[in-house]
Formats: C-alpha cells, structure tokens, sequence
C-alpha cells in the first residue's frame, strides 16, 4: 500500500501523452515510408521534374518528423522515470520521517498501524475494519496515540508530518 | 507499510519493465494483428495483403530504429543473441526456477530475432514478387483490369522477365510465412509457461502494465 489512495495524476498523464506519441511515431513513419517509395519511383521516372524535387523535399521533411519524434519519446521516457525515482525517493523520505516521530513518541505496533492508516484519510470505521479490531478500541487507541503526541485531534496529528513542507520561507 | 510491487524490487534484482516502454507496446500489437491479417485472414496477393505488408515494413523498421537509440531494455545491447544462455534459460524454465532479466530473457530474445528475420525476409520476398510497386498503385491496377483496361497487363508483361526470381521468392515468402507462424505459436506458449514459472502475468506489462494509477 502507497501513501495516499489517489493515484498521482502528473504520472498518468506522461503515460498517456508518451503512448500517444509512440502511435504518432508509429503512423508517421509508416507515411513516410509510402511517401518515401513514391517520391523515389518518381524521381527514377523523372529527376529533374520540380514535382519530383517537391516530393524529395517531403520526404526529407518526413523522415526528420520520425527521427525528431523518436527523440522526443527517448526524453519524455526519460523525464518519466526520473519522476517516478523522485516521487519514490520522496515517498521513501516521508515514510521514514514518519516512523522517526513514531519512534520518538514511542507508539506500540498497534498503535503505529492505526496511526499510519490515520494519517492516510481512514475513518475509525475504516481502520476497525481493516485491522478486525472494534471501533471502540480503535478510538481508545487513537486517543493513546494523540495524547502521546501532544496534539488536540486528528488534524492537527495530520498537520504534525506536512507542516515541514509547507515553510512558507524556504531558506 | 512498504509498497510491495514497486518496479523492480520483486523476484530478482532486475526485472523487465512493466509497463513496456509505448512504443515496445504498439509495435508488438500492430505486428501480431499484421501476421494475423496476412497469414490467416486476407487474400495473398490483394491489394490490402500489399498494405499490411508495407506497414510492417515501417514497423519493422521503426523498431530496429528503437533498438538503438531507445530506452535502455528496449535495446539490443539489454538482449544480445546468446543461444548458450537461451539453453541456460530454457533448463533453468524446466526445472521449474527462471531467473530474472532486465529485457527479454534468452530464450525470448532469440525468438525476438527469428521473428525480425522472418518478418524482413518475407517484407522483402513480398517487395521482389511485386516489383516494389506501392498498394496503392497495385490497387489501381486491379482496379483498371476490373474496369476493362488491360493495358496495365502489357506492363506487367515487361516485368515478368525475371519470373525465376520471382518464383523462388514466392518460394520463400510462403515458407517463411509458415515458419512465422509457428515461431508465433510457440511465443505464445513461452509466455504462458514463463508467466506460470514466474508466478506473475508476463502478458501483462505488453498492455497496459501491473502497477495501479
């Protein structure tokens, strides 16, 4: 399970745009190799013809259209996968912030699981169920867990792990 | 709570990647259906059998294009031709425990090979049995002898000086084809064992890849 049950956005967009690139890729080159035979049968027929140089120059035109648009998906690919070990490294990054402080304020394992599932958007219901237990418990225990933290509530223990991030003074 | 299906970090230290790059993907696709569609569906010799064939001759050609300058697994260099390795891989697969690779495994890259090699050899049979004229010029002959116009027959009679040729392109294209399809077939079922060894579906990362979101 990833942190945040919302599919990162950006990602999928990439993933789309790079396949619609490769099939753009795909059709240009198919063009140009028509288009490449008939300017060549042309220009075997009658070289000098300015129909046949117009032809030549198309085709030119066609084959830099492929190898420019294979180049572009080489770095869109590129682009995507150093996103994707950033946002994994960031990933990584919080995770690890998060079991410090659980650490520091020495949470049981129970409590360290409910916790977690806290702080990914679950409600007392959802995390009953996922960990079989009863909400009654599951509410004593998140209790336990605010008090040992020294927070008032639920959004403020949330706040604990973003507040970081959103410095409004980067130095 | 760590993500267990991160790219990579399953099986062994390296894995091929799921997804496969796009235009892995829509090049694999685009040619199963062309073999489909010129082995088994349409009329050797029609004008849409020249039509399939020309594409796959672009996206033949787009691919081996790919194969250099592409991503790191789509290469060449991540699957050599190795057929004692291929050997290695196919003992390993009987004994139930493959291992691994970064691309396509061994075994796997040697039919990537044989299928290329069928595929421009019998692109290029195809272009010698139609004097390399275009779809779209052949589709205009047919379309003048239907019509009534037999002159373009008078043409043809001046290309039919090389007929040997010709015949033993014929020749090839059509054991070729054959072979091509039973090289498929067995693509095919090498999946299918390997997902099974592997316990995960290798059918998988050809389409639309594993992982969520």
């Amino acid at each position: 399970m990833t942190l945040g049950a919302v599919p990162p956005r950006g990602p999928r967009s990439a993933r789309r745009f790079s396949a619609a690139l490769a099939v753009t890729v795909v059709l240009q080159t198919m063009a140009a190799l028509f288009f490449v035979a008939d300017a060549v049968a042309d220009l075997a027929e009658d070289p000098a013809a300015p129909h046949s140089i117009f032809e030549a120059l198309v085709a030119l035109a066609l084959i830099l259209g492929v190898v420019m648009g294979v180049w572009q998906l080489r770095r869109t690919l590129a682009q995507m996968r150093q996103q994707e070990r950033a946002l994994d490294t960031a990933r990584g990054s919080l995770a690890q912030v998060i079991e410090d402080q659980f650490d520091a304020w020495k949470l049981t394992p129970a409590e360290r699981d409910v916790g977690l599932l806290a702080l990914k958007g679950l409600d007392v219901a959802g995390i009953a169920e996922i960990r079989g237990a009863a909400q009654g418990t599951v509410r004593a225990q998140l209790t336990r867990i605010y008090a040992k933290a020294g927070v008032s509530g639920r959004a403020q223990f949330a706040s604990w792990f973003v507040e970081d991030l959103l410095d409004p003074d980067p130095s | 709570m760590t993500d267990a299906r991160q790219p990579g970090k399953e099986g062994g230290a390296v894995a091929p990647p799921d997804p496969w790059d796009p235009l892995v993907r829509v090049t694999h696709w685009l040619i199963a259906l062309a073999v489909l569609l010129n082995a088994v569906l349409d009329e050797g010799g029609s004008a849409l059998h020249v039509w399939v064939g020309w594409m796959v001759l672009a996206v033949l050609a787009i691919r081996l294009l790919w194969g250099v300058i592409g991503p790191a697994e789509a290469r060449f260099s991540a699957f050599p031709p190795a057929p004692r390795a291929a050997l290695r891989h196919m003992k390993a697969l009987l004994r139930g425990r493959p291992r691994e690779h970064r691309s396509h495994n061994p075994a796997g890259a040697l039919m990537v090979y044989a299928l290329w090699a069928c595929l421009a050899l019998i692109s290029v049979t195809g272009l010698v049995m139609t004097d390399a004229r275009s779809p779209v010029t052949i589709a205009e002959e047919k379309a003048a002898v239907a019509a009534g116009d037999w002159s373009v027959l008078a043409s043809a009679d001046d290309r039919a000086e090389n007929g040997e040729i010709k015949e033993i392109a014929e020749e090839v294209h059509e054991v070729l084809a054959n072979l091509l399809l039973l090289l498929a077939a067995v693509h095919v079922a090498g999946v299918a064992v390997e997902s099974r060894a592997l316990g995960r579906n290798l059918l998988r990362p050809m389409l639309t890849g594993s992982r969520r979101g």
